[in-house]
């Protein structure tokens, strides 16, 4: 078997990771280095008729990088995975575009998170949307159940991404799509700056 | 790396200026870091 060598240790990242978006649960409106929030929907194109009237705790935490709805919209019916799903944002847009006769499934690994994206779910009445905890090289989804897999900047920070792919291709049933928000650079980041665990959430 | 795996009909939105205006903004600039949507399908 290919080992690959990942540039960090995935625990290590993984707590770094849980410790900037705990922040983000908890303290949504203090300084970050990215846009967060309703500002972020409006810059990233999300349908403004859907995000208005959700309240601001389902849209507060909101911290993606680009809108996994902008290339395809969901269908009515469809079963969706929100890998990452923080806050529940992207959940709740999902909901929106599957309706009733669909289903929504958010993975995300801080309690935190879990506890917000739940308590609006439950406020805004969305009986056909859940939140597991589940880390991405894990998700707790049968083989095959997902028509489409959602995500929005959370794939660049797990160390194994290939690991995070045969996931998802595992969870996807076939001819499920897979369609996710997530950042690029046009630029080389330094090889030094690839193994310090502190940039990757910098 | 999502073709390797197997995946098809790979498309790529156009860029998203994330961090404009944020804090990270002066990094995010200097290493040309833009926010895409991927979309990409299972065959089958």
């Amino acid at each position: 078997m290919k080992m690959e060598t990942l540039a960090v240790d995935p625990s290590a990242l993984r707590e770094e990771v849980k410790n900037k978006y705990r922040d983000v649960a908890c303290n949504p409106h203090g300084e970050f280095h990215f846009h967060t929030g309703r500002p972020l929907t409006v810059r990233l194109g999300y349908d403004q008729a859907v995000v208005g009237p959700m309240p601001d705790v389902a849209v507060e935490s909101f911290a993606g990088v680009a809108n996994p709805f902008a290339l395809r919209t969901l269908v009515p019916g469809e079963t969706v995975v929100d890998a990452g799903s923080g806050g529940g944002f992207d959940a709740f847009v999902a909901a929106h575009q599957v309706g009733s006769e669909g289903r929504v499934v958010g993975i995300d690994m801080l309690p935190e998170m879990l506890e917000k994206s739940r308590s609006s779910a439950r406020s805004m009445g969305l009986g056909h949307v859940e939140f597991r905890e589940g880390i991405l090289e894990e998700m707790p989804v049968e083989d095959g159940w997902a028509d489409v897999l959602i995500s929005n900047g959370v794939i660049n920070l797990c160390a194994d991404k290939k690991r995070v792919f045969d996931e998802i291709w595992r969870i996807l049933r076939p001819g499920g799509r897979l369609q996710f928000g997530d950042i690029a650079n046009g630029k080389p980041v330094p090889e030094a700056a690839i193994h310090n665990i502190d940039l990757w959430t910098a | 790396m999502m073709k390797e795996i197997g995946f098809v009909d790979v498309q790529v939105s156009r860029p998203y200026d994330t961090f404009g205006e944020a804090r990270g903004e002066k990094s995010a600039r200097r290493f040309e870091v833009y926010g895409f949507t991927f979309m990409a399908r299972k065959p089958g």
